[in-house]
């Protein structure tokens, strides 16, 4: 299934019906139409997300602490 | 004498103090006069602790040394919590915020006997690499007072490069200790994730700060990496990896015999300053005199590195401000708050995903860095941006000057491993350039070895800049 572009409606029922925080309208609205320049290519995160979670990662584990390189 | 002390190392300002030719109020009192005379030029401090440090100066000049850093005067990024000094994260958010108690890093800077002078300018909670910061001002480049000085870590380098301090300390996400310190010809160190405490540290985002050293030379950041570096019991993120005497290993052997350095030219070496790339070369060829093996190497693919950070970046930054955003929410700047709504639009699965792809990310640099000890890009694709500039042109091309700054810093934050930055010489421009070296987890050791061949190198040195 392709992912349809993200519109305003969907970040205002997000905001609403699940628990978030207040945003304002314009900052929601520059989420999905951006004109200030704060805030560029939230759909192009998006669509790059969609691409890293179409990735296979096997049984990778979410990174925690770093540990010492040893040789193999 | 005043600009000769102004940006002596701390290593020979150490020496002064031993051998008594300058007692630590002597010092205090110079550094606190340069500040109260150059601050309104460059906005480097946000609050300058004149009394306590006098106080703590003069304490210093009644006993004997507690400490390799007796009588040293510093100061940090106004993330990390001094007590009795406001933590204001560089907002309105955090203006009447107090710190209860010493963040672990100060608690032992202290009892290393340094004398601390303030709190230091940044991004708003480090949420930027530019630096511009509409509550506390702009800190400026010393070289180039039109130019920014970088960041987030702004002040911290502007302090240092201005001869406010011979020290600071900052953090680094995504590059906000390297960047900055780069920019204005000044040493800069982020080492391994979990080498140093961050607790009493205003959080941006866990999984990749990192608190860092900006200083004037590779064994001044070696001598404060010595006192921070260490387990924290109290922060689970630290580990428990003894800590060497880090100046006396890079003392020990000047050659670099035999030891292998990676060269990650994809991307690494792509739209980058002529001038800037020419300069890495020519660090290279000094490393080969000094015995090292250089060849190129393969990273894995940056394609979506950038994305992976801000995809852990913001959710976790808004974790943090959760707490503010209901009653002080519009203290916020818009760019802050547009990048935490962004937060609470990304999904868990999101997240989650980006944090295994840090993992992958480890793994693959690992793999990379078992067949070298170290790798080397430059530091930053260009030279100090415009102060107001939105965009520098690169290649041809054009890119947000935050991006440009960090472009070859951030993925280390993810990895983890350590990496420094170090004045490679002066642009035609008149501005510093730097580069960065990266090694295995936990190896500051070598690390600082081989940065400390590069900075002994005269060719190198970059001249302290003409303050006036």
């Amino acid at each position: 299934m392709s992912m349809k572009r993200l519109t305003k409606p969907t970040l205002d029922g997000i905001c609403s019906e699940l628990a978030s925080h207040h945003w304002r309208d314009d900052e929601l609205s520059e989420l999905v139409n951006p004109k200030l320049g704060i805030i560029t290519g939230f759909q192009e995160l998006l669509d790059e997300l969609e691409v890293l979670r179409r990735t296979d990662l096997g049984t990778l584990p979410p990174a925690q602490g770093v540990q010492r390189w040893e040789p193999r | 004498m005043g600009e000769e002390l102004a940006f002596a190392p701390v290593a020979e300002l150490a020496r002064m103090i031993a051998s008594r030719e300058i007692s630590p109020l002597e010092l205090t009192d110079h550094f606190l006069a340069r500040a109260d005379r150059l601050n309104s030029k460059c906005s480097a401090f946000i609050e300058v602790t004149s009394d306590d440090a006098r106080g703590a100066a003069a304490a210093a000049d009644a006993t004997p040394p507690q400490g390799p850093l007796h009588g040293i005067p510093f100061a940090s990024k106004d993330l990390i919590d001094v007590a009795g000094v406001k933590t204001t994260a560089g907002s309105q958010v955090l203006a009447d915020n107090c710190a209860e108690a010493d963040a672990h890093v100060i608690a032992r800077l202290r009892a290393a006997g340094a004398i601390s002078l303030g709190k230091l300018n940044l991004h708003e909670f480090a949420y930027g690499a530019t630096g511009e910061n509409r509550c506390y001002g702009t800190p400026v480049n010393a070289y180039d007072r039109t130019c920014l000085a970088g960041g987030s870590s702004s002040g911290s380098a502007a302090a240092v490069a201005f001869g406010l301090v011979p020290a600071a300390l900052g953090t680094d996400t995504g590059g906000s200790v390297r960047a900055p310190a780069s920019l204005c010809g000044l040493v800069g160190l982020k080492p391994t994730f979990g080498r140093i405490s961050t607790r009493g540290v205003v959080p941006y985002s866990w999984t990749l700060d990192h608190v860092g050293i900006i200083s004037r030379t590779v064994e001044d950041a070696a001598l404060l990496l010595g006192v921070i570096a260490g387990h924290d019991p109290l922060d689970p993120n630290t580990a428990r990896e003894p800590v060497p005497d880090y100046v006396a290993e890079i003392a020990a052997d000047k050659r670099l015999d035999g030891l292998t350095i990676g060269v990650p030219r994809r991307f690494f070496f792509d739209h980058a300053d002529e001038e800037i790339l020419t300069s890495t070369e020519h660090v290279l060829r000094h490393l080969e005199r000094m015995g090292a093996i250089v060849r190129d190497v393969e990273l894995p693919s940056m394609e979506h590195a950038r994305t992976v950070s801000l995809t852990i970046q913001m959710p976790e930054a808004l974790s943090f401000h959760s707490r503010y955003l209901e009653d002080r929410g519009h203290l916020y700047s818009d760019d802050f708050r547009a990048g935490l709504a962004l937060g609470q639009c990304i999904l868990a699965e999101h997240y989650i995903r980006a944090k295994r792809m840090v993992t992958r990310y480890r793994q693959e640099v690992d793999e990379t860095m078992s067949s070298v000890d170290l790798l080397i890009t430059p530091t930053t694709p260009v030279t100090a941006p415009k102060i107001g500039e939105v965009n520098v042109a690169i290649d041809g091309g054009q890119e947000a000057v935050g991006n440009a700054i960090t472009r070859f810093t951030t993925f280390f934050n993810m990895s983890g491993q350590p990496a420094i930055t170090v004045p490679s010489g002066m642009h035609s421009s008149g501005l510093p350039m730097g580069v960065q070296l990266v090694a295995r987890n936990f190896e500051e050791s070598l690390l600082l070895r081989a940065a400390s061949a590069v900075n002994r190198e005269e060719k190198f040195h970059v001249a302290p800049p003409n303050i006036g």
